[in-house]
């Protein structure tokens, strides 16, 4: 019981960070229905930013912070502009493609710059865990599903309530309709991948809180995990995205514990499967069927 | 004139002998030496895997993100298989390999057709995802199985593998998928890629050509594998990830998708390349990537787009044939003999088309409710209503698209209801569509050869080693479809894109390639939606023409109401989901009813208008 619990509290900090990985990618595709595979190397250019600052610079953590979400901004409206908007009418593979040129790009330019070999990342916080018999509660754990349960809410209101969110909405219906209601479209894309991006920012920072080592292709495992988990969920949803990385981040913790630590990715890839095959869209996802 | 086709299979055919000739005695000489043949090879290899994730992803249009785990599987089934027979029987260990070949490309198709299941519910991104899903389940298991090495993998598996056997598989794999790609059973899956609904809608069982396409290609992927097991003498489940999928995928991308000259020369030059690049290491990858964003963001078609390099068309050119094999060629003479009619039998008054109480609910919206509406044999019947009345959800209803909640469809006096569109259009139930749906990028002739699809029999055993049944069907189908095509004045488009005809045109294509199915019954869908009154006109005479040269029954949509009461000799008028009125053309328009249900009413004008008046009052 205790070692489920324990697990199962991990599962929910590695989930957390999944959960808000996987908001962005959820938006992106929502809005311009792009795999944007260079989402998970966004996470690393963060990390590297962050790693640089606090280490060489010797900025503190709440600075460093701003300023990675800001370098990841940048980066991701840069890749838009200049790779995915000329591509926007053309078939959807070539955009896919174009955005696996840019995730090889980041991590080969990383490791030109910084080496292959991966960096520290420095302790932040040193707060002994909480103990309840025998269950630990780190405080990077708290802190982690605290944060990206409030920035999934935040988001979620942002969506709905404000009148950028609901440029983003009517944009994601149907973009030359957006267009003629007088919605500035580019605009409205890039404030998408702004948004992603800064939430691949402050995912970077806790993702290297747990896992404090940082090397050009440590985005890419995280980001795929984070897509399937925002197609768990039902891509283009935000909810959906946080109950996908939730339920990827406790299933692989839950294997690792009980049953193999190999043997994690193929359950999760396993539990994607079956989901999709009982509901298409995702768990929180709407059928659609083609009009005929 | 030399046969064209017997001189296309001489050029070729002696092309690959040259080629193989030549750098098979630069091996032998020594002039290529042992690390640039190990290169050759592995650009075979990649050329095997490249044009089979072409029949996914370029000719079918599913985005396949595993394919590497199907050549995993292939690898490691070899690998173990040619491992045991010469370790523990004593066989020499090139004579295993055809074995051991053909069973990892079993196995691995084995492993395609399971994940073709899925496909039966998921299509785009979805698909995708599950495909990737599953190459990455494939590797982990893999890596922890006890007989597959576990992480560290298999070595010394006996490297038997040389250039004449890798050249000659490739040579196979590329002949394979260019015949199977002009059978029947090709363009089947062509048609999928360009609108599945249509491909759906002429006949085609849609979910057993993507699991068909899933299988073939993973049977190919599996036999690289294999190639690549003996070529290298270890293989470990890590090289078959996540990247190297998506390296295939850029290879047939780059080439273009749909091309297999197009993957087989992106193949080789991506094969080559980082090996030239060799020096640049560190800028390798670099450029590599730089060159994948500049090739998307400026060709995104790729190299070869969906075209193919021709040898023969070369030659011509060469040898200055060129003009007179391109003139076009003289239609062949002949009387347009009475194109085929359906056969069937059908007691004295019964009904060709029947529908009993038929209704269907989504979720809470009941879409249509108790209609019945019968179409007697060679009959024009209308069916009209205001928008959003349920007319497109009736047909959708007769041909399968939608599975009726209530009541009963029958053809011929047989229900039909709760078969597939696939198979009712066998039974005989042909459609158009309100917005046109043809195979685009297909010619006008191929659009027609898609439909005559349940109509042919010939295996894609057949189809791919050009067997005479193949020849003599694909022959028989080619003259009928031109004259299905003469019959509405377009048998000069016959070699035009089918997107390249002008609109009134398209309409027309569409019902040819419904009438090429053979249907007892034509469902058209608002017809006329878009043509100009001369158009509509014309139209008209098709119609009636159809009716008498095809002995078809006839239903159809329209809102033109000078065509449907200048052909139809029944009306059914639709409104919210129910019949509510049905008669001659001139009962219909006198119906109170019915111009309530058309111009709304007030208590003023319930009484009969004339035909004038309504039009004024509208």
């Amino acid at each position: 019981m205790v070692l489920f619990l324990n697990q199962l509290i991990n599962g929910l900090g590695t989930g957390a960070i999944y959960a808000l990985i996987a908001l962005g990618y959820t938006m992106v595709y929502g809005i311009v229905k792009l795999i944007n595979f260079a989402h998970g190397d966004i996470m690393m250019v963060g990390s590297y930013t962050a790693v640089l600052l606090m280490v060489n610079v010797g900025v503190p953590f709440p600075i460093a912070l701003m300023a990675s979400m800001f370098v990841c901004v940048f980066f991701g409206v840069l890749i838009e502009r200049v790779a995915y908007k000329p591509l926007r009418d053309a078939p959807r593979i070539c955009s896919l493609i174009t955005a696996i040129g840019v995730s090889y790009l980041l991590q080969n330019s990383a490791q030109l710059l910084f080496s292959a070999n991966p960096k520290p990342f420095p302790p932040v916080f040193s707060v002994a865990p909480i103990t309840f018999g025998g269950v630990s509660i780190s405080f990077v754990t708290l802190v982690t599903v605290l944060v990206s349960v409030l920035l999934m809410v935040g988001l979620n209101l942002f969506v709905m309530k404000s009148r950028t969110g609901k440029a983003m909405r009517a944009v994601s219906e149907d973009m030359g309709a957006a267009k003629l209601m007088g919605i500035n479209v580019n605009m409205t894309i890039s404030t998408t991948f702004a948004i992603g991006c800064a939430l691949a920012g402050i995912g970077a920072f806790l993702y290297c809180i747990a896992y404090p080592s940082v090397a050009p292709t440590m985005g890419a495992m995280p980001g795929l995990k984070a897509f399937i988990a925002a197609v768990l969920g039902g891509i283009g949803i935000l909810p959906g995205a946080m109950l996908g990385g939730f339920i990827m981040g406790v299933a692989e913790s839950l294997t690792k514990g009980f049953v193999s630590t190999q043997l994690s990715d193929a359950v999760v890839y396993g539990i994607l499967i079956v989901v999709l095959l009982f509901k298409p869209s995702g768990l929180l996802g709407k059928a659609q069927r083609e009009k005929v | 004139m030399m046969n064209r086709k017997l001189k296309s299979y001489i050029l070729n055919l002696s092309a690959i002998a040259i080629l193989f000739v030549i750098i098979s005695s630069l091996i032998d000489s020594g002039a290529i030496n042992k690390y640039y043949s190990g290169i050759l090879i592995m650009i075979g290899i990649n050329v095997i895997m490249t044009v089979s994730l072409n029949l996914t992803t370029g000719f079918l249009g599913e985005l396949a993100l595993g394919h590497a785990g199907f050549m995993s599987v292939g690898a490691f089934t070899a690998g173990i298989i040619t491992k045991q027979l010469s370790a523990s029987l004593g066989w020499d260990a090139a004579a295993c390999l055809p074995i051991s070949l053909l069973a990892g490309g079993i196995l691995a198709a084995v492993m395609g057709f399971l994940i073709g299941v899925p496909a039966l519910r998921l299509k785009g991104d979805y698909l995708a995802i599950i495909t990737l899903g599953f190459g990455e389940i494939l590797r982990v298991i893999i890596q922890n199985m006890q007989i597959t090495g576990g992480a560290s993998g298999i070595s010394r598996i006996p490297r038997v593998n040389n250039f004449p056997i890798t050249y000659f598989i490739m040579i196979a794999v590329i002949v394979i998928m260019f015949t199977l790609g002009r059978s029947r059973h090709g363009r089947a899956i062509l048609s999928i890629r360009e609108n599945a609904v249509a491909a759906e809608s002429t006949g085609i069982s849609v979910t057993r050509y993507k699991i068909f396409a899933f299988t073939f290609a993973a049977f190919f992927a599996g036999i690289a594998g294999g190639l690549y097991a003996h070529q290298i003498g270890r293989v470990s489940a890590a090289t078959f990830d996540f990247n190297k999928s998506i390296e295939y995928l850029v290879m047939v991308v780059l080439g273009g998708m749909g091309s297999i000259t197009g993957s087989i020369i992106a193949a080789a030059v991506l094969t080559l390349l980082p090996e030239l690049l060799r020096e640049f290491a560190d800028y390798r990858m670099l450029l590599y990537s730089i060159m994948l964003i500049l090739m998307m963001l400026f060709r995104p078609k790729g190299l070869m787009g969906t075209a193919e390099f021709s040898l023969t068309f070369v030659w011509d050119r060469l040898t200055g044939f060129y003009k007179r094999a391109t003139k076009p060629r003289p239609l062949r003479e002949h009387a347009v003999t009475m194109p085929d009619v359906p056969n069937y039998e059908l007691a004295a008054g019964a009904p060709v088309l029947e529908t009993k109480n038929l209704g269907i609910r989504f979720g809470g919206l009941q879409a249509a409710e108790n209609v019945n509406l019968h179409v007697n044999d060679h009959e024009i019947v209308g069916l009209i209503g205001p928008n959003g009345a349920g007319k497109t959800t009736v047909f959708n209803m007769l041909t399968g698209v939608y599975l009726p909640t209530e009541g009963d469809i029958q053809l011929l006096g047989r229900s039909i209801t709760g078969k597939k569109t696939y198979e009712i259009v066998a039974h005989g139930i042909a459609r158009t569509f309100q917005n046109i749906r043809l195979f685009k990028s297909m010619t006008v002739l191929e659009n027609i050869k898609v439909a005559f699809h349940t109509r042919m029999h010939y295996t894609p055993v057949s189809g791919i080693f050009r067997l005479p049944k193949y020849t003599r069907e694909e022959r028989g189908i080619d003259l009928r479809a031109r004259e299905l095509l003469r019959v509405f004045n377009m048998e000069e488009s016959a070699e035009t894109r089918a997107d390249g005809l002008p609109y009134g045109q398209q309409r027309k294509l569409e019902i040819c390639r419904a009438l090429a199915t053979n249907p007892k019954v034509l469902l058209l869908d608002e017809p006329a939606a878009g043509m100009n009154p001369i158009e509509t006109r014309e139209l008209m005479e098709t119609i009636g023409i159809i009716r008498n040269r095809f002995n078809v029954a006839v239903l159809l949509i329209e809102h033109d109401m000078k065509l449907v009461m200048g052909i139809c000799e029944r009306i059914y008028v639709l409104n919210y989901g129910r019949i509510i009125a049905e008669g001659s053309p001139s009962d219909i328009r006198n119906n109170p009813e019915v111009i309530r249900a058309y111009l709304g009413h007030s208590d003023r004008d319930t009484k009969p208008v004339k035909e004038g008046e309504a039009n004024g009052n509208a």
